[in-house]
């Protein structure tokens, strides 16, 4: 127990001095401090020093919590923090449900429930920390210091475009989820742009008086049925051509329905 | 049906042509194509001839349908209306819940006879967050929109070639437009096209 609370400064501070340098030297994040819920909080003007003051609370509570001696006092000094950045999100939740954290550099994405579970994982680590001392490291500690600091940098929607984004890339490269079902399959709209671009229609769109009315396949070829006026325009098109030119067209009085 | 259809194709490969002669459809002349008056409408106001909102009741050949802005309409729909629902369709696919857009002309006694009615259109544009078995999750300000696949339906634009039946290009990350078909009540789209840039 006592090593798992020695761990925790060391997971915690090294995110927090992160968090810190991106919002004090970032200029993306500050070029966009004006998006975030911050700026919903504080005033848009007030953004910037902000999270400018956010970033220096952070960067001390992270080098009380690295630098020795351990004492409570820093453990719930980090405690604070992170209380405070959940009801930040709570807040950013409710009332600029469309604007970013800001948390850790700039991103578009509105507060989720990753970054409650981000908040909340860092929560419980500072409670953990105030119990922090002096503790020899071993294989299984430092086993769960990586996990922890694997599962903060997972919840990090931040993050996602350097590992989330190629893992998914990869995933849909190996099982073709959007492979074509039947390749001799002909979708309408395919017919029509082709159609569009025939002198076919350029002679006769002037007149059609309605959308597709009907269209059916049969020896290659896809038949579209327009309404002119009480006449019809059928155009016959290949099922599968390229060549604007090839498609065919009649104007015909409106037979009888059969 | 057979034999009107045996008709149709008979006409346009039998006396059909590569362009129809001007004449054959009376004048062609600009003061036809352009004849149509210009909208009478005021900056700002209402189109009378346009309707928006959600089909609450349908009756014969008439929808009833309440506006977003809270504005009734009564809707009819004749031989010569042309209906979309991720693409042409017959009336009997309006349904009760189904969002529409419709165009027509405003009859004396208030009721709007379509030209035209768009049913569940949607127009959306966002990144692809991840691509599932035929299912396109599109971030679109933040909010998860699942677009589906349609076999022989869903075509996709690659920058400006021909549409293709063929999705399988789209990548995760990439910002992509997509018309659909919104399925009522639900954050789910079928896709019609799906435009990507490259």
């Amino acid at each position: 127990m006592n090593g798992i609370a020695a761990l925790q400064p060391y997971v915690i501070g090294p995110l927090l001095v992160w968090a810190a340098v991106l919002k004090l030297f970032g200029r993306r994040t500050r070029a966009q401090a004006g998006r975030t819920a911050l700026a919903r909080l504080v005033g848009a003007a007030r953004a910037v020093p902000a999270l400018r003051l956010v970033g220096v609370l952070e960067l001390a509570v992270a080098a009380a919590l690295l630098l020795p001696p351990a004492v409570p006092a820093e453990g719930a000094a980090a405690a604070a923090l992170s209380a405070g950045f959940l009801a930040y999100l709570a807040y950013a939740r409710r009332a600029a449900p469309m604007s970013s954290c800001g948390c850790l550099g700039a991103h578009a994405r509105p507060v989720d429930l990753r970054g409650f579970a981000r908040a909340g994982l860092l929560l419980a680590a500072s409670v953990a920390a105030v119990w922090a001392g002096p503790h020899p490291v071993d294989a299984p500690l430092a086993a769960l210091g990586v996990a922890e600091a694997a599962a903060l940098l997972a919840l990090s929607p931040e993050l996602d475009h350097a590992w989330l984004m190629p893992l998914r890339r990869l995933l849909v490269r190996l099982r073709r989820p959007l492979a074509v079902p039947s390749p001799e399959e002909v979708p309408l709209e395919v017919t029509l742009r082709l159609l569009y671009r025939s002198p076919a229609y350029c002679s006769a769109s002037a007149r059609l008086s309605s959308d597709v009315r009907e269209t059916w396949d049969e020896d290659g070829l896809r038949f579209v049925v327009y309404a002119a006026r009480g006449r019809a325009v059928v155009f016959a098109v290949p099922l599968g051509g390229e060549d604007p030119a090839a498609v065919r067209v009649a104007l015909i009085d409106e037979p009888a329905v059969a | 049906m057979t034999s009107r259809r045996q008709l149709l194709k008979s006409a346009v490969l039998g006396g059909g042509a590569g362009v129809l002669a001007a004449t054959a459809m009376g004048s062609l002349g600009p003061e036809a194509a352009f004849g149509a008056a210009a909208p009478d409408i005021v900056p700002g106001a209402p189109d009378p001839n346009f309707a928006e909102g959600r089909i609450r009741s349908v009756k014969d050949n008439t929808l009833f349908v309440l506006g977003s802005n809270m504005v009734f309409h009564r809707i009819r729909v004749v031989d010569g209306t042309s209906l979309w629902k991720l693409g042409p369709v017959a009336f009997d696919q309006a349904r009760p819940g189904d969002g529409l857009y419709a165009r027509g002309v405003r009859m004396p006694d208030g009721v709007l006879a379509a030209e035209s009615v768009w049913l569940n259109i949607v127009n959306i544009k966002g990144h692809v967050r991840n691509i599932t078995s035929e299912r396109l999750h599109l971030d679109h300000n933040g909010q998860e929109i699942v677009c589906h696949q349609v076999p022989g339906k869903s075509v996709a634009v690659y920058s400006d070639a021909p549409p293709s039946a063929d999705l399988s290009l789209l990548r995760v990350g990439q910002h992509v437009q997509v018309l659909g078909a919104w399925r009522p009540d639900t954050n789910q789209v079928d896709i019609a096209t799906v435009f990507s840039p490259h």
